[in-house]
């Protein structure tokens, strides 16, 4: 499979502070691919200097193909309506609008103006906006955030049927369930550098065993660690039970994605 | 050109939809020609030969300095900017589409006022009605290339709100369109020709289309897109 990215040894820096401190990494034509990090990591960053929208200090970036945008914090004029925007873009872009596209994602429906949309409508109408030149890469930056259930769900399948139509997704995030549900391949930024690049099951194979128990008894809470979460969580309540402990609540979580990132550095540092 | 056009013409439609151009395009000055209209020709009967003239300026001057610049700042100030960098529109578009759209507005007003006052007040109309509109026409385009800088300077609606009236207090008050500028000091009447409107006032009054009333004006628009146009680099390399 031929890349439709290619990234090496991205540097970017702001003054005295280094964001981006040399990226390596290609995106292969057809595939969702996740730049996941915290917030502050540099995705956007990252993501704006691939796209051309910001000059970086060093390397190289090659883009094969067509691109189309959304960015994370995008706006249009307050008065403007959906479809005015849309013909607005299509006719600079010098293309025909596609009406099947602008239907999938509930754009014609939407008379409103911009102003006075809900967020997730906003959030479609920027992603038909960057779909208006059918592009052959489509960047998303945190496509989903402020978006309720509904919304993220809605966005995922329509994400998910442009990589059907054989587009090239690359999307930054900061959630780390839905680069899981939504990627190919996922690349960790943190602290300017990617520290792990990969498959989303070789990320799965490399974090998920870390499991945080979280139990409320009546004598308060306890978090406890671990990496082999049905064996513990055996002890832990066989124990209680032993010690005649009423348990009010008990909550599994993965961790935080900072945790994860922690260990993650630590062990490619390792 | 097409796009250019439709852009123009949604920016037209989005002026008229925009409540704050409707209120510094029309209702604000309509209002003051209103009211002053009655109190110039009741204290100075004479004023009403030039009623006309006094009241496009201040028309004008209001909508260009005050109207224009916010709506400019809504984009070059705003992610608005991004997105149209990022989807393929020129960021000139804005710009352009914005002072077009202005211009057909503020000229609307005029021609409004040029209608009325001769009913109203019993003002008399020019004695050269294309010059008068040419005239018109070309401090209406110094005016909003002025507006235009301001919006694209300024970062903030506070900060724009104080900058704007330092220049269009002065540009009414020390124009000559409230009471001859011969009657003010001389250190203010120097002041008061820095501001277009002053020069503006005297090329749309009958036989005022001189080059010597002209010349200024020329110079200021000239430099102001120049302005404009290296503004709009900078924000395309930003």
């Amino acid at each position: 499979m031929t890349n439709a990215i290619q990234i090496s040894g991205l540097k970017k820096s702001y003054g005295n502070h280094t964001v981006l401190k040399g990226l390596n990494f290609n995106v292969k034509k057809g595939e969702i691919f996740a730049l996941l990090g915290v917030n502050g990591a540099g995705k956007t960053t990252a993501l704006e200097c691939i796209e051309g929208l910001r000059k970086y200090d060093n390397g190289n970036v090659t883009i094969n193909g067509k691109m189309g945008i959304q960015l994370q914090s995008s706006s249009l004029p307050a008065h403007i309506k959906p479809m005015e925007a849309v013909k607005l873009f299509a006719k600079w872009n010098k293309t025909q609008i596609d009406y099947s596209m602008l239907e999938a994602l509930g754009i014609n429906e939407l008379k409103k103006q911009y102003a006075e949309l809900s967020t997730g409508q906003k959030r479609r109408l920027h992603l038909a906006l960057s779909l208006i030149n059918n592009p052959d890469i489509v960047f998303l930056d945190e496509p989903t955030a402020g978006l309720d259930v509904e919304g993220r769900i809605s966005l995922h399948d329509q994400i998910r049927k442009l990589r059907a139509h054989g587009k090239t997704i690359i999307l930054a995030s900061h959630d780390m369930a839905e680069v899981e549900a939504l990627c190919d391949r996922i690349a960790i930024l943190n602290d300017g550098n990617i520290v792990f690049c990969g498959t989303a099951s070789a990320l799965t194979d490399r974090i998920s065993k870390r499991y945080a128990i979280h139990i409320k008894t009546e004598h308060g809470n306890e978090i406890f660690e671990t990496d082999k979460i049905v064996d513990m969580l055996l002890t832990l309540l066989e124990d209680l039970k032993q010690k005649n402990v009423e348990v009010l609540d008990i909550k599994v979580d993965r961790g935080t994605l900072e945790q994860h990132f922690i260990e993650i550095a630590r062990r490619t540092e390792e | 050109m097409s796009a250019f056009l439709y852009g123009v013409s949604l920016q037209w439609k989005l002026d008229i939809r925009s409540k704050s151009l409707l209120v510094t395009c029309y209702i604000v000055p309509l209002i003051f020609f209103a009211l002053m209209g009655g109190i110039f020709t009741s204290i100075t009967p004479e004023m009403k030969h030039t009623l006309i003239q006094s009241m496009v300026v201040m028309g004008v001057s209001m909508g260009a300095f005050i109207g224009l610049p916010p709506s400019l700042i809504e984009t070059y100030g705003s992610d608005i900017k991004k997105v149209y960098k990022a989807n393929g529109v020129p960021l000139y578009l804005g710009l352009v589409s914005m002072f077009i759209s202005a211009f057909v507005h503020l000229m609307i007003m005029c021609v409004i006022i040029f209608l009325i006052a001769p009913i109203a007040f019993d003002a008399t109309l020019p004695t050269n009605i294309p010059l008068f509109f040419a005239a018109l026409a070309i401090y209406i385009a110094v005016s909003l290339s002025i507006g235009s800088i301001l919006g694209l300077v300024v970062k903030n609606q506070a900060k724009l709100t104080m900058i704007a009236q330092l220049i269009f207090l002065p540009s009414i008050m020390l124009s000559g369109i409230m009471f001859p500028i011969n009657l003010l000091p001389k250190a203010l009447e120097v002041i008061g020709k820095i501001f277009p409107a002053s020069w503006g006032y005297q090329l749309i009054l009958n036989n005022g289309f001189q080059f010597k009333n002209l010349w200024y004006l020329l110079l200021v628009i000239f430099v102001a897109l120049m302005l404009c146009g290296l503004l709009l680099k900078r924000q395309k390399s930003n």
